[in-house]
């Protein structure tokens, strides 16, 4: 390899600096002016140093309950979808994996199409539908309309992980005497294991983020924590930043740990999702 | 026949919430219907009168031109990033986190990050740019202005996706291609045109379907920044038929305006995607 001359080696320090900036900048600002004390807000130049101060946060818990009901709700939509979306997806992956038949490619290609539709075009029947349900505001119907917005490109990815599992394993199996549950089960799901994971971050993120189905089918059990958010940004009253921003902070901190610890898993989703499906 | 059970979850979901529910938004499209009324058969009648409809057209042009500069621009960056990584930096397993870090933050939070940042009176990088004597994004009341934060705002959160997939790809391209070239002579951009170029060209091109697809339904980001507004000027198609179903009560044209909806997205993206495919073929 060349030696870079010191001119590129400044490029690229510069080319980083700003893809740090763009992509940071604004989370560390809204975490950061969570802490701040009242005025410091708006201070002009933005103030680096100051004395953190727990007071949004303290305002958030005492005026806004219903954000914290919204957290739970979201919680439980988002653990709900993503069970419902990756049992699916593995079943399913699973036998487009292992077996061939002409229905089975054809079914394939219309998982695949299923995705061209967007999430919006639905809602248009599914509203009234839901209401005469009884459905509409629980967290039932969050939870299927979630799952099945992504059982589509879940099954295509856990086809993808599993098809890279020997079939000699299952063979084996099978000739043990196991089922086809038993071999699902205890050899495909623990070796599928980062397809599965891979399946969960999209769900989770999707789930604990979306905004456009909790917008329109819930209204005050069900509601989830971005809606009682964007409500926070629409007031009437103008809006209340320190306390906008400790809601966003506390919103957006498990969905982004979560992310950077399966950033692997992440990765080769979107690879595997993106060049197979 | 015994795998039937297995596939069931996936194909009962699907049949229910999505493929029933589309088939009824074609029937819908051709009847008349509000709360509570028997719908009654008009034919093409709700698709004229969207196609005709002023605030549709502007909802569709701004669609497209969010859609194409905002797909291409992303695409650019990404680009330019994947090739930056992939020449030897430090930390580069840290700042591909970094990088990742947008994808995990929810369109209502982004845009309340995007709202405060460039508040026209408090708004810290409005006031950068008003001490650097630069212009000034006044996104509120300012169709055009509007239009740009929207972009900037869905490349924001989109380009973690955009780039990883390029990445991936530039990964997975063997190193001896570029010794090669080098051996024959080929200088830094004859690499990049006649070598990077088309070999990542399937990426591209995946990325780019994926891309315009998504783009095109957009709806939370324009929502929550403008409403549509000022008087209706920055509605995509999506908020149009969200406007048409659940604040006028007219399902009829709303499901003619989503199956225009679909039917533009594809032709945008065969379209592109078919000349593109020429290109890397002729490109080879």
């Amino acid at each position: 390899m060349r030696a870079e001359t010191l001119l590129i080696r400044l490029g690229k320090a510069v080319a980083v600096a700003a893809i740090l900036f763009w992509s940071l900048f604004p989370i560390v600002f809204i975490v950061t002016s969570s802490l701040k004390p009242g005025q410091d807000i708006f201070a002009v130049p933005p103030q680096w140093t100051f004395q953190p101060t727990l007071q949004h946060y303290v305002t958030l818990w005492t005026q806004w309950g219903v954000f914290f009901r919204g957290l739970w709700n979201s919680a439980v939509v988002t653990v709900g979808a993503t069970l419902l979306a990756v049992i699916a997806s593995t079943c399913a992956g699973y036998v487009f994996s292992r077996h061939a038949a002409r229905w089975l490619e054809l079914s394939i290609v219309g998982l695949i199409a299923v995705r061209l539709i967007p999430p919006i075009v639905v809602t248009l029947p599914l509203f009234p539908i839901v209401n005469r349900l009884g459905l509409s505001d629980t967290h039932l119907v969050l939870i299927i309309l979630y799952a099945t917005f992504f059982v589509s490109m879940g099954t295509v990815l856990m086809r993808t992980f599993i098809d890279q599992i020997p079939r000699d394993l299952d063979e084996a199996a099978a000739i043990d005497g196991a089922s086809r549950l038993t071999i699902l089960r205890r050899v495909i799901v623990p070796l599928a294991a980062p397809g599965i994971l891979a399946v969960a971050v999209f769900v989770v993120v999707f789930a604990w983020n979306e905004f456009l189905f909790a917008f329109i089918f819930t209204g005050t059990n069900a509601k989830t924590a971005p809606l009682v958010i964007s409500e926070m940004i629409g007031s009437i009253d103008g809006v209340d930043w320190g306390v906008l921003f400790a809601a966003s902070t506390v919103q957006l901190a498990p969905v982004l740990a979560f992310v950077i610890l399966m950033n692997r898993y992440l990765v080769a989703g979107l690879t595997a999702g993106a060049t197979k499906g | 026949m015994g795998v039937v059970p297995l596939l069931a979850p996936v194909q009962l979901l699907l049949l229910v919430v999505v493929i029933l529910p589309s088939i009824y938004v074609v029937w819908l499209s051709f009847h008349v219907s509000s709360f509570g009324q028997a719908p009654e058969f008009t034919g093409w009648s709700n698709y004229l009168r969207v196609l005709s409809d002023p605030a549709f057209r502007s909802a569709m042009w701004n669609t497209v031109v969010i859609v194409v500069v905002a797909v291409h621009l992303e695409m650019l960056v990404a680009l330019g990033m994947a090739l930056l990584f992939n020449s030897g930096i430090p930390f580069r397993r840290i700042l591909l986190v970094a990088v990742l870090a947008p994808y995990a933050v929810s369109e209502v939070v982004a845009v309340a990050m995007w709202r405060f940042l460039f508040d026209l009176d408090i708004g810290p990088i409005t006031l950068m740019m008003q001490t650097l004597g630069l212009p000034v994004l006044e996104w509120s009341y300012d169709p055009v202005h509007a239009t740009v934060m929207i972009v900037l705002l869905t490349i924001w959160m989109h380009l973690p996706f955009t780039f990883v997939i390029l990445y991936a790809a530039r990964l997975a391209m063997p190193s001896d291609l570029y010794e090669a070239a080098r051996i024959d002579g080929a200088s830094r951009m004859q690499c990049f045109w006649r070598v990077t170029l088309p070999l990542m060209g399937p990426a591209i091109l995946v990325a780019l379907l994926f891309r315009y697809i998504f783009a095109f339904r957009m709806f939370s980001e324009v929502w929550l920044l403008t409403g549509g507004g000022p008087a209706r000027s920055t509605e995509v198609v999506a908020v149009y038929l969200y406007q048409e179903a659940f604040s006028y009560n007219a399902f009829g044209t709303a499901s003619a305006t989503a199956l225009l909806m679909v039917a533009a997205s594809l032709v945008l993206a065969s379209g592109y995607i078919w000349l593109l495919r020429r290109q890397v073929k002729n490109a080879r």
